[in-house]
């Protein structure tokens, strides 16, 4: 999928992949689309709450030998 | 910015001391309403904290100004962040170093009874709603079902100045890692268990209390009797001591009765409950102290901070233990266990057979989450 921004958020523990998510969303304009890669489980659950609060739309997710990725279109 | 914090040991004697706290517990709500902190004194509210992250004020009116704050998240980092947010705003928080990981691997020590011939304490897991005990008599310890942190026993046996002893499992965990085969080794003491929990020969020396009904240890008589007691697992065995003290295993709560189910063979095992209730503890006076293996509820810790009930009492509170008729009985038991499993159940058994082991690191990620072997609403 294609991203209009990639946020690297590897090897970083809570809350900092969702504070870097927030960052990098905030760069956005409505409905660009926004790439997050984390490797700390306890992210996942929370970027999905955190997602479904601010109204964003979460495109597709996935786990790869422990390598979360998110695609996330920002909100209108 | 350095934040205030206190250790997960700190929070456990706050509250022993019965101080009030207000918990703000800033994981996602699933997690919190999973598995949360939880005491008779604590009054607790879920934000997560993402939702700090667009709006600095969205807790404010919902947190008290005069009171000391404890924020706490999975593993420590999200509830500094909180904590740091509300500091700059002016309330006193403070942030639970370690989060609910390092709650899980707290120990809290609660006198039970002291008479001339023994001392017995029930320890308390309190994330894990995880009970064990220790009896003391004439400089030699028992430890009942022991959790995997024997280093604590070791230090209470230490301060007790008492050798351990006799280490007995009242049947194979599926909840929590034992300490049991690892405390026997580390004490040279005698490990019991019964065989058929453990199914197949361990890689550890254990006695089996099939051929063990009788134990002493103690200058003084101290009769440790176990009883069959089948119905959470079939194995299961509860320990009467001193005919006053029945350590009841995972088969009989304060609140409700050990559920069957987690072999696949829920109505078999229920059926043996059935016996264990009406044949095996029919038998024993309405004053004696039942004492659990696990809580699932606060309503279930007394008074004196003591999870335990009177027999009597139990047996006139529990409708399945009032329901002698045993088809009635089995349906209701098997029924209200078809809820979650305990986490990870699977694999923990594996390791207290000694089929499998693991390192501290995935022992502490095993363990993690909410107690679930109880049968819950049938109190």
């Amino acid at each position: 999928m294609k991203a209009d921004l990639t946020v690297d958020a590897k090897g970083l523990s809570c809350p900092m992949p969702i504070v870097r998510a927030k960052k990098g969303i905030d760069q956005l304009n409505a409905g660009e689309v926004m790439e997050l890669i984390t490797t700390d489980p306890g992210s996942v659950k929370d970027f999905q709450g955190w997602v479904k609060q601010t109204n964003h739309e979460l495109l597709e997710h996935r786990e790869e030998g422990g390598v979360y990725t998110f695609y996330v279109k920002k909100a209108e | 910015m350095t934040v205030n914090h206190l250790s997960a040991e700190q929070l456990r004697d706050k509250m022993n001391k019965g101080e009030s706290l207000f918990i703000l517990d800033v994981r996602n709500e699933g997690d919190y309403s999973d598995w949360k902190i939880e005491g008779k004194t604590i009054e607790s509210l879920n934000i997560p904290y993402f939702e700090f992250l667009d709006d600095e004020d969205v807790a404010d009116g919902r947190l008290p100004k005069d009171k000391e704050i404890v924020t706490v998240c999975a593993k420590g980092g999200s509830s500094r962040f909180v904590a740091e947010i509300l500091d700059g705003k002016g309330f006193r928080a403070t942030s639970l170093d370690g989060g609910m990981k390092a709650w899980s691997l707290v120990y809290n020590t609660v006198p039970v009874d002291e008479e001339n011939q023994l001392k017995l304490y029930q320890i308390n897991r309190m994330a894990k709603g995880c009970l064990s005990y220790m009896i003391f008599s004439r400089g030699e310890a028992a430890v009942v079902d022991p959790g995997r942190h024997i280093d604590f026993y070791m230090e209470l046996a230490a301060r007790e100045g008492a050798k351990i002893t006799h280490i007995l499992d009242s049947h194979l965990h599926a909840d929590h890692i034992s300490g049991g085969p690892a405390l026997a080794e580390k004490t040279g003491s005698a490990y019991y268990i019964t065989t058929s929990d453990l199914q197949g020969t361990p890689p550890f020396a254990y006695r089996p209390l099939e051929e063990n009904k009788h134990i002493r240890f103690g200058d003084v008589e101290v009769e440790v009797l176990a009883l069959q007691t089948p119905g959470h697992t079939p194995g299961s065995v509860s320990f009467f001591i001193n005919k006053r003290f029945l350590l009841s295993g995972d088969t009989l709560f304060v609140g409700g009765l050990g559920r069957p189910d987690l072999g696949g063979k829920a109505r078999e095992w229920a059926e043996m409950l059935y016996d264990t209730v009406f044949n095996q503890l029919n038998d024993l006076a309405d004053d004696v102290l039942v004492l659990p293996a696990h809580f699932a509820d606060l309503s279930e810790v007394n008074e004196k901070g003591i999870v335990g009930e009177g027999l009597g009492t139990i047996r006139r509170n529990n409708k399945a233990m009032q329901t002698t008729e045993k088809a009635a009985f089995t349906d209701m038991v098997a029924g209200a266990a078809s809820t979650q499993t305990p986490p990870n159940y699977e694999a923990i058994i594996a390791i207290n057979r000694g089929e499998k082991s693991v390192g501290e690191e995935e022992a502490t990620e095993l363990e993690i989450g909410p107690n679930r072997c109880a049968v819950h609403h049938h109190g």
